[in-house]
Protein backbone atom coordinates (compact mmCIF):
# COMPACT_ATOMS: atom_id res chain seq x y z
CA UNK A 1 0.00 0.00 0.00
CA UNK A 2 1.31 3.55 -0.95
CA UNK A 3 -0.52 6.86 -0.57
CA UNK A 4 0.32 10.65 -0.79
CA UNK A 5 -1.02 12.91 2.10
CA UNK A 6 -1.54 16.42 2.20
CA UNK A 7 0.48 17.75 5.46
CA UNK A 8 -2.79 17.92 7.45
CA UNK A 9 -4.50 16.53 10.06
CA UNK A 10 -7.74 14.56 8.58
CA UNK A 11 -4.73 13.45 6.14
CA UNK A 12 -2.80 11.48 8.76
CA UNK A 13 -6.04 9.62 9.60
CA UNK A 14 -6.61 9.02 6.31
CA UNK A 15 -3.27 7.02 6.13
CA UNK A 16 -4.06 5.53 9.89
CA UNK A 17 -7.47 4.20 7.81
CA UNK A 18 -5.92 3.22 5.21
CA UNK A 19 -3.10 0.90 7.49
CA UNK A 20 -6.14 -0.53 9.19
CA UNK A 21 -7.99 -1.47 6.13
CA UNK A 22 -4.59 -3.31 5.15
CA UNK A 23 -4.58 -4.79 7.93
CA UNK A 24 -8.01 -6.07 7.73
CA UNK A 25 -6.99 -7.40 3.88
CA UNK A 26 -3.84 -9.08 5.49
CA UNK A 27 -5.78 -10.84 8.40
CA UNK A 28 -3.02 -9.03 10.58
CA UNK A 29 -3.42 -9.11 14.43
CA UNK A 30 -5.66 -6.63 15.46
CA UNK A 31 -3.47 -5.09 18.90
CA UNK A 32 -0.69 -4.99 16.11
CA UNK A 33 -2.38 -3.01 13.87
CA UNK A 34 -3.98 -0.94 16.72
CA UNK A 35 -0.07 -0.14 17.96
CA UNK A 36 0.87 0.54 14.47
CA UNK A 37 -1.72 3.01 13.66
CA UNK A 38 -0.78 4.89 17.14
CA UNK A 39 2.77 5.12 15.87
CA UNK A 40 1.88 5.68 11.98
CA UNK A 41 -0.34 8.72 13.69
CA UNK A 42 2.44 10.36 15.73
CA UNK A 43 5.25 10.09 13.13
CA UNK A 44 2.69 11.38 10.64
CA UNK A 45 1.60 13.98 13.14
CA UNK A 46 5.28 14.97 13.38
CA UNK A 47 5.79 15.45 10.05
CA UNK A 48 2.58 17.62 9.14
CA UNK A 49 3.85 19.84 11.80
CA UNK A 50 7.69 20.27 12.14
CA UNK A 51 8.66 18.87 8.64
CA UNK A 52 6.11 20.43 6.55
CA UNK A 53 4.86 23.53 9.04
CA UNK A 54 1.20 22.25 8.56
CA UNK A 55 1.13 23.65 5.15
CA UNK A 56 -1.63 21.89 3.69
CA UNK A 57 0.13 22.06 -0.26
CA UNK A 58 2.55 19.85 0.82
CA UNK A 59 2.62 16.26 0.65
CA UNK A 60 4.89 13.05 2.47
CA UNK A 61 4.69 9.47 1.04
CA UNK A 62 3.33 6.86 3.53
CA UNK A 63 4.29 3.21 2.17
CA UNK A 64 3.10 -0.13 3.84
CA UNK A 65 4.20 -3.21 3.23
CA UNK A 66 4.28 -7.09 4.39
CA UNK A 67 7.80 -8.66 4.50
CA UNK A 68 8.32 -12.35 5.67
CA UNK A 69 6.94 -12.14 9.30
CA UNK A 70 7.53 -8.11 9.41
CA UNK A 71 5.22 -5.52 9.06
CA UNK A 72 7.15 -1.88 7.71
CA UNK A 73 6.17 1.45 7.24
CA UNK A 74 8.05 3.86 6.03
CA UNK A 75 7.15 7.29 5.70
CA UNK A 76 9.02 9.92 3.38
CA UNK A 77 8.88 13.67 3.52
CA UNK A 78 10.73 16.47 2.19
CA UNK A 79 11.51 18.50 5.37
CA UNK A 80 14.79 19.44 7.49
CA UNK A 81 16.80 16.72 7.89
CA UNK A 82 15.31 15.55 11.43
CA UNK A 83 16.97 11.66 12.96
CA UNK A 84 13.92 11.27 15.01
CA UNK A 85 15.72 7.81 16.35
CA UNK A 86 18.03 10.42 18.00
CA UNK A 87 15.58 11.37 20.25
CA UNK A 88 16.31 10.72 23.64
CA UNK A 89 13.76 10.86 26.19
CA UNK A 90 12.74 13.56 28.31
CA UNK A 91 13.54 13.10 32.16
CA UNK A 92 10.61 11.93 34.37
CA UNK A 93 8.34 15.12 35.43
CA UNK A 94 8.36 16.30 38.72
CA UNK A 95 4.23 16.71 38.87
CA UNK A 96 1.94 15.08 36.93
CA UNK A 97 1.02 18.94 35.11
CA UNK A 98 5.05 18.54 33.15
CA UNK A 99 3.90 15.38 31.82
CA UNK A 100 1.53 16.72 29.15
CA UNK A 101 3.18 16.23 25.71
CA UNK A 102 6.55 14.74 24.98
CA UNK A 103 4.39 11.24 24.39
CA UNK A 104 4.51 10.69 20.45
CA UNK A 105 7.79 8.91 20.30
CA UNK A 106 7.73 6.76 23.19
CA UNK A 107 4.32 5.61 21.89
CA UNK A 108 6.53 4.82 18.56
CA UNK A 109 8.93 2.81 20.48
CA UNK A 110 6.42 1.06 22.43
CA UNK A 111 4.60 -0.26 19.33
CA UNK A 112 7.55 -0.89 17.22
CA UNK A 113 10.50 -3.67 17.37
CA UNK A 114 12.62 -0.73 15.27
CA UNK A 115 12.98 1.97 14.08
CA UNK A 116 15.46 3.20 11.38
CA UNK A 117 16.24 6.61 9.62
CA UNK A 118 18.48 7.47 6.82
CA UNK A 119 18.52 10.59 4.81
CA UNK A 120 18.06 10.58 1.08
CA UNK A 121 18.33 13.41 -1.23
CA UNK A 122 16.67 15.73 0.21
CA UNK A 123 14.34 13.56 2.15
CA UNK A 124 13.69 12.16 5.91
CA UNK A 125 13.23 8.28 5.41
CA UNK A 126 11.87 6.61 8.10
CA UNK A 127 10.85 3.27 8.39
CA UNK A 128 9.21 1.29 11.71
CA UNK A 129 9.79 -2.30 11.19
CA UNK A 130 6.89 -4.47 13.72
CA UNK A 131 7.60 -8.06 13.70
CA UNK A 132 4.99 -10.43 14.41
CA UNK A 133 5.13 -13.87 16.31
CA UNK A 134 5.66 -16.97 14.04
CA UNK A 135 2.24 -18.30 15.19
CA UNK A 136 0.68 -15.12 13.87
CA UNK A 137 3.01 -15.08 10.50
CA UNK A 138 1.30 -18.06 9.28
CA UNK A 139 -1.79 -16.99 9.33
CA UNK A 140 -1.38 -13.37 7.31
CA UNK A 141 -1.31 -12.71 3.64
CA UNK A 142 1.69 -12.37 1.73
CA UNK B 1 -13.73 8.14 11.83
CA UNK B 2 -15.46 11.00 13.17
CA UNK B 3 -16.05 11.44 17.29
CA UNK B 4 -19.50 12.05 18.86
CA UNK B 5 -19.32 14.23 22.11
CA UNK B 6 -22.82 14.15 24.27
CA UNK B 7 -22.46 16.26 27.46
CA UNK B 8 -24.08 15.96 30.55
CA UNK B 9 -24.85 18.28 33.17
CA UNK B 10 -26.73 18.82 36.38
CA UNK B 11 -29.69 21.18 36.26
CA UNK B 12 -29.21 23.09 39.60
CA UNK B 13 -26.57 24.94 41.00
CA UNK B 14 -24.64 22.52 42.76
CA UNK B 15 -25.03 19.85 40.13
CA UNK B 16 -24.14 22.51 37.56
CA UNK B 17 -20.34 21.93 39.19
CA UNK B 18 -20.10 18.45 37.31
CA UNK B 19 -20.01 17.11 34.40
CA UNK B 20 -19.71 13.63 32.34
CA UNK B 21 -18.45 13.82 28.51
CA UNK B 22 -19.41 10.59 26.76
CA UNK B 23 -17.24 10.06 23.58
CA UNK B 24 -17.48 7.76 21.05
CA UNK B 25 -15.65 7.25 17.65
CA UNK B 26 -11.77 8.38 17.38
CA UNK B 27 -10.03 10.83 19.69
CA UNK B 28 -7.20 11.47 17.42
CA UNK B 29 -5.06 13.96 15.89
CA UNK B 30 -7.94 15.13 13.32
CA UNK B 31 -11.09 14.98 16.03
CA UNK B 32 -9.05 16.25 19.30
CA UNK B 33 -9.78 20.07 18.40
CA UNK B 34 -13.69 19.23 18.40
CA UNK B 35 -12.93 17.92 22.16
CA UNK B 36 -10.61 21.25 22.74
CA UNK B 37 -13.27 23.41 21.82
CA UNK B 38 -15.77 22.00 24.00
CA UNK B 39 -14.19 22.05 26.64
CA UNK B 40 -13.55 25.49 26.63
CA UNK B 41 -16.90 26.25 26.48
CA UNK B 42 -17.74 23.75 29.08
CA UNK B 43 -14.59 25.04 31.52
CA UNK B 44 -15.86 28.86 31.22
CA UNK B 45 -18.87 27.59 33.89
CA UNK B 46 -18.86 26.84 37.34
CA UNK B 47 -17.72 23.09 36.73
CA UNK B 48 -15.48 21.72 39.23
CA UNK B 49 -15.97 17.65 38.15
CA UNK B 50 -15.02 15.98 35.22
CA UNK B 51 -16.17 12.66 33.92
CA UNK B 52 -14.53 11.45 30.59
CA UNK B 53 -16.80 8.09 29.54
CA UNK B 54 -14.38 6.26 27.05
CA UNK B 55 -16.42 3.18 26.79
CA UNK B 56 -17.57 4.44 22.89
CA UNK B 57 -13.89 5.20 21.58
CA UNK B 58 -12.75 2.85 19.49
CA UNK B 59 -9.36 4.25 19.21
CA UNK B 60 -7.81 7.37 21.18
CA UNK B 61 -4.15 8.90 20.75
CA UNK B 62 -1.97 10.89 22.66
CA UNK B 63 -3.37 14.00 20.85
CA UNK B 64 -6.56 12.76 22.28
CA UNK B 65 -4.92 12.02 25.86
CA UNK B 66 -3.27 15.66 25.48
CA UNK B 67 -6.42 17.32 25.48
CA UNK B 68 -7.90 15.26 28.50
CA UNK B 69 -4.53 15.85 30.36
CA UNK B 70 -5.23 19.48 29.86
CA UNK B 71 -8.22 19.86 31.30
CA UNK B 72 -7.28 18.11 34.42
CA UNK B 73 -4.64 20.29 34.46
CA UNK B 74 -7.07 23.19 34.49
CA UNK B 75 -9.70 21.74 36.94
CA UNK B 76 -6.85 20.92 39.53
CA UNK B 77 -6.18 24.67 39.45
CA UNK B 78 -9.64 25.67 40.09
CA UNK B 79 -9.88 22.86 43.10
CA UNK B 80 -11.58 20.75 40.93
CA UNK B 81 -11.11 17.47 39.29
CA UNK B 82 -11.13 15.32 36.10
CA UNK B 83 -11.16 11.38 35.49
CA UNK B 84 -11.66 8.96 33.07
CA UNK B 85 -13.83 5.45 33.04
CA UNK B 86 -14.18 2.96 30.77
CA UNK B 87 -11.90 2.69 27.74
CA UNK B 88 -11.13 -0.78 27.14
CA UNK B 89 -8.98 -1.31 24.01
CA UNK B 90 -5.74 -2.65 24.50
Amino acid sequence: MKMEVHATPEEVMRAVEALREFGRVKQLPDNVVFGLALALEECGCNIVQHALGRDARRKFQVAVECRSAQILIELRDAGPEFDVTGFTKPRAPAHEDEAIGGWGIPIVRRYTDAIQYRREGNENVLLLIKHIDEPSAGRFKA
Amino acid sequence: MPLVIQTETGSNALAAQTATLRLSGSLDTATAPELEAQLVTLLAGPIKELVFDLAGLSFISSAGLRVIAQARKQLRERGGLASESRFSKT
